[in-house]
């Protein structure tokens, strides 16, 4: 992996006025077109697409016969589960995130101080929450915290405590699901920050030490900016992957108890899919893209700053 | 890349070597604890997994009794799951779509990074901040509209409906991942080869792409993984059993209506996970190792 | 009241119609084209022979009238069945006859093809149908689909004789025997016998297992329970109702009840109750067969000691949870003629007979001439413990859907985002005061009621 580093060409190249070198200069730009075009027409024609038709879809009625505008949202802004479902997705996005991305940032000094014999199983086994399907790893915890059968109460009677009610009640269950979250996801943070420590250098490490810096500092001061953007990509992209997560609520809640803990997913699913307001559920999907635009925006504009201080 | 060494000026100089030597001994035996810390939240749902999977219903029926360990163990889940329903059909469907997912993004990603970090066209600077905004679309707003789209092109129940889409989960990331691994290639390298009278596609294939391994393994490792646990398209497009994929034909099999399979449920899980696990083995020892050499070369 | 409105003589009476009529060589194919091709998604059952029962059904009249089937199966799971539904009536493609769940008849009914004609001959033959499936299914006075004998299920209570007997004193066995008779105790089943019976239970370590979350297992016996106390939340005509006495006194009754039910009863699922059932932790739950069929196998010991009886009654009467699916045609299907024929011959009796049998009694048929099917009596050990399971003559029981009467476009949403059992959540959980909840409840129900 780069040094995390996103270098965007951003001055054009400059045009020489002799003619065969601004031909080159066309066909290299006609050669790059084309390397792009696969992406533009996959993104166009299976994403912008789809995004248009379903902001289309969002400005009409119920029944799909007539256009009513904003009504779908106005009415949305007026409902307090839709703002209990807004406070609950930032909730469990941010939270989420922030432990996940503290546990890679752990778990990836741990496999880098460790001797490079014995690291291939433990990073094999560190590895297996992100490797097996998220919807059947969800099930397994569902199972681990069913109501009757459930493991973890089993230990814990065990030891004299009471059964936790791990999906009955809104607090814990909210926690489950953000447990459930973080289980899945560490790993993929801590890959990501694995590479971009491997990249730093050993010079800037062995002169930090020459000029007698402690761990702690060297953490500070060395190891932390030369991976300040990858954590922010790393955090951004998981930001939106957690924010737009579908499968643990459905399968661990399905919203519940009380829509406590239903985020913007499944709660379009509930009532779009489920109770027939196909519009409704696609307004409530489109709440997501400013809430991430903002998020979006904000992280990848210190990102781009960072790359023209250094560059 | 400029190295903050600025931060020499408040350490005190009388920090001896021996104090280094002990921190480290202490950093060592903090990174074991935390190891086994993470290893043990990491691995206790797989490890429960297991033991349901060995589990005959009855047993798992029963409220008695330690559910982390078991008692009788069979081989039974297994050996259904390989032998009757449509497990092995639905295993065989995830490898062809994810392989095939996989191959596409990878040409599509690499492609589009290479073009988009070295190449400066018109718009290639938004392409790329705005190839990310991609990803600020959810599944669960586009699957609707694609209802149409897929309708149209015939696809609908069509586990070729999944080799299209998928791609637009995977190629954002990749060419993104790739766009940061590539612009960090030196300049010269494209240079000494076009000097060479290298076309631009035959420096890409036999200069460039070998320097730019580590990246690309991280690319295909991400699509992947992504592709194998997709969930919310195939359960949306797909209806025929014998056209799902493993993530939806377990949850449709294997549950029915109020009744769970549990035993087979984890045994299907555990067996989903083996391809991904494989991969991971044996790709991460080349992509690592890319790595450290790509940064003593400093 | 007469139970379903059917007198004794009038099943009878049916019954004879049917024997007769089925006599008579069936029209398989009504001057449509005999052949071509069908494509069917039914509904997955939960019990494997079920589906082995329905594709031996379908493929035998496949060859019979010369039409090339595929059939698939599309489970309830997660929603799958909803989705297929509302992908293909957006992609205008898909499968030729489908089953529709309960609330998509109504949803879809301008892309459904009329069944004026299959369902005229079907009454003819035998007899009424219960209420609850014309307000489902007949749309501006036209049938748009058939209801479904496969997937069409009650939702009786299920109990631990054993347990309720030694703990409560309620011999249901007694009370509900398998017999076309009710015993000493039937007329004071009520809510209120049914609260003492959950509160000794609760206090003997094996409480009732009522599942009050957002899964159809909770709606509908809380339908159930809303509609004995009569408590409306809004009428036939879309008024809002939910400011009313009885919805108080429902309340009220929840919230005593909730505090003898585990704590986590408010995020349990539609398998929850059945697991609460096998683990031996749960002395009754409101359930189709599925849960002791289960325990069957996995926990025998406590399959013999299971038996059916209907829900308590209140002041208003006593109401049986019926949760029905339909089959319905899109408009869009290539060979309609065929497709009518199919459902048509499945909704015959001998076809019906059939599924039951396959299902283990668990499939109800929406006619009440055919509840006399002899696997409701044989199923067992115990032997009868599905007997009372359809609603019989003697229960006095009415079939019913949560959220009836309302306009269906409204009660869809207060069915599927669970609006009753989120007020008693408010109630028992949350500690809300009962007013408070029903104008929460009010509010929730204005915004389902926007056009």
């Amino acid at each position: 992996m780069s040094q995390g580093t996103l270098s965007v060409p951003s001055a054009p190249a400059a045009v020489s006025p002799h003619s065969t070198l601004r031909r080159l200069a066309r066909r290299n730009s006609t050669t790059a077109f084309l390397l792009t075009l696969p992406l533009i027409l996959l993104v166009l024609g299976l994403v912008v697409y789809p995004f248009f038709y379903a902001l289309y879809l969002s400005m009409l009625n119920k029944r799909m016969t007539k256009f009513i505008g904003w009504e779908n949202f106005t009415f949305l802004f007026s409902r307090q589960t839709f703002w209990d479902v807004v406070f609950q997705s930032v909730l469990f996005a941010v939270s989420a995130v922030a432990v996940k991305a503290l546990i890679g940032f752990i778990l990836a000094h741990v496999l880098h101080a460790l001797p490079a014999k014995g690291q291939r199983k433990w990073r094999g086994m560190l590895l297996v929450p992100w490797v097996i399907p998220p919807a059947i790893s969800t099930l397994a915890w569902w199972w681990l915290f069913d109501p009757s059968y459930s493991a973890f109460n089993w230990a814990l009677a065990g030891i004299g405590v009471d059964p936790v009610p791990w999906l009955g009640q809104a607090g814990w269950a909210r926690f489950s699901v953000i447990l459930v979250n973080v289980w899945y996801g560490a790993p993929f943070f801590m890959i990501m920050y694995l590479a971009a420590l491997k990249s730093v250098p050993d010079q800037l490490y062995e002169a930090a030490a020459i000029d007698g810096a402690t761990g702690w500092q060297r953490l500070r001061y060395v190891t932390f900016p030369m991976m300040r953007n990858i954590i922010s990509i790393t955090v951004l992209f998981s930001l939106i992957v957690t924010f737009a997560n579908f499968d643990i609520v459905r399968i661990l809640t399905n919203g519940g108890p009380l829509d406590k803990t239903h985020v913007f997913a499944t709660y379009a699913f509930q009532v779009g899919i489920q109770s027939g307001d196909i519009p409704l559920g696609a307004t409530v999907s489109l709440f997501m893209f400013p809430l991430l635009a903002v998020f979006a925006i904000f992280i990848l504009r210190g990102v781009n700053r960072r790359n023209k201080e250094m560059a | 890349m400029s190295a903050t060494t600025e931060s020499s000026t408040f350490v005190p100089p009388e920090r001896k070597h021996g104090s280094l030597r002990r921190e480290r001994r202490w950093a060592m035996i903090g990174a074991y604890v935390a190891l086994a810390v993470f290893i043990v939240f990491f691995m206790t749902p797989p490890f429960h997994m297991l033991m349901t999977s060995l589990k005959s219903s009855g047993e798992i029926a029963d409220l008695s009794g330690n559910p982390w360990i078991v008692r009788q163990p069979t081989l039974e889940n297994y050996w259904e799951l390989v032998t009757r329903g449509n497990y092995l059909i639905h295993f065989r469907n995830s490898i062809i779509v994810t392989g095939c997912t996989v191959a596409i993004t990878m040409v599509i990603s690499t492609m589009a990074a290479f073009a988009l970090a070295r190449m400066k066209f018109w718009g290639s600077a938004t392409l790329a901040t705005g190839v990310f905004l991609t990803y600020l679309v959810p599944e669960t707003l586009l699957f609707i509209p694609l209802f149409q789209i897929i309708g149209h092109l015939g696809l609908y129940n069509n586990l070729w409906a999944m080799v299209l889409l998928f791609p637009t989960l995977t190629v954002p990331f990749c060419t993104w991942i790739m766009i940061g691994y590539f612009a960090s290639i030196p300049k010269e390298l494209d240079e000494a080869a076009l000097i060479d009278g290298a076309g631009h596609l035959q420096m890409l294939w036999k200069i460039f792409i070998p320097v730019a391994l580590p990246g690309i393994l991280a690319a295909m490792i991400f699509a992947f993984t992504v592709s194998w646990g997709a969930f919310i398209y195939p359960l949306a497009f797909l209806v025929s059993s014998d056209q799902m994929l493993l993530t939806v034909g377990i949850v449709s099999d294997l549950i029915r209506a109020d009744t769970f399979q549990w035993g087979k449920i984890m045994a299907g899980a555990l067996m989903a996970a083996l391809p991904p696990l494989l991969v991971y083995a044996f790709l991460m020892d080349y992509y690592i190792a890319g790595l450290t050499a790509g940064a003593t070369k400093g | 009241m007469e139970g379903n409105g059917f007198s004794r003589r009038t099943v009878l009476r049916a019954g004879a119609l049917g024997a007769v009529a089925s006599a008579l060589p069936l029209v398989n194919v009504h001057g449509q084209n005999a052949g071509g091709k069908l494509v069917l998604g039914l509904w997955d059952h939960w019990v494997p022979a079920g589906n082995d029962a329905m594709r031996k059904i379908v493929m035998e009249w496949g060859q019979k009238n010369k039409v090339e089937i595929e059939l698939d199966f599309i489970t309830s799971v997660g929603n799958k069945n909803l989705l297929t539904i509302a992908a293909e009536s957006q992609a205008r493609q898909g499968h030729d006859v489908l089953s529709f769940p309960t609330w998509e008849v109504r949803a879809k009914a301008d892309l459904l093809e009329p069944m004026d004609d299959v369902m005229g001959r079907l009454q003819q033959k035998y007899g009424e149908l219960n209420p609850i499936t014309e307000y489902l299914a007949k749309v501006e006075d036209k049938w748009r689909a058939v209801p479904a004998i496969s997937g069409s299920q009650n939702k009786p209570a299920l109990g631990r004789f054993d347990l309720l007997k030694q703990h409560a004193g309620l011999d249901v066995q007694a009370m509900y025997p398998a017999a076309d008779k009710v015993g000493p105790g039937a007329d004071d089943w009520t809510w209120d016998t049914f609260l003492k019976a959950a509160q000794a239970c609760h206090k003997a370590g094996v409480p009732f297992g009522l599942a009050i979350g957002q899964f159809t297992d909770a709606t509908d016996w809380i339908g159930s329970l809303f509609q004995a106390f009569n408590a409306v939340l809004v009428n036939k005509d879309g008024d809002i109702t939910v400011k009313s006495d009885s919805v108080r006194q429902v309340l009220d009754y929840a919230k005593r009840l909730c505090s003898v039910l585990p704590g986590d009863v408010f995020s349990w699922d539609d398998a929850s109750n059945n697991r609460a059932l096998i683990s031996g932790k749960s002395a009754l739950i409101f359930n189709p067969p599925s849960a002791w069929a289960v325990a069957k196998r996995d926990a025998p010991d406590v399959a013999k000691e299971c038996w059916t009886f209907p829900a308590p009654a209140g002041a208003n009467g006593r109401y049986t949870p019926y949760l029905p699916y339909f089959w319905g045609v899109w408009t869009f299907s290539k060979n309609k003629g065929a497709a009518k024929a199919l459902i048509e011959h499945l909704s015959q009796r001998e076809q019906a007979k059939a599924m039951v049998a396959a299902s283990g009694g668990y499939d109800i048929p929406p006619f009440g001439s055919m509840t006399d099917f002899d696997t409701w009596e044989t199923e067992g050990p115990p032997k009868g413990v599905v007997y009372n399971y359809p609603v019989r003559p003697q229960h006095n029981a009415k079939q019913f859907i949560a959220c009836y009467p309302a306009p269906p476009e409204t009660a869809v949403q207060m069915y599927n985002q669970a609006i009753q059992a989120k007020m008693i959540a408010r109630v028992a959980q949350s500690g809300d005061s009962i007013d408070s909840a029903i104008s929460w409840a009010q509010g929730e129900l204005e915004g389902f009621s926007r056009g």
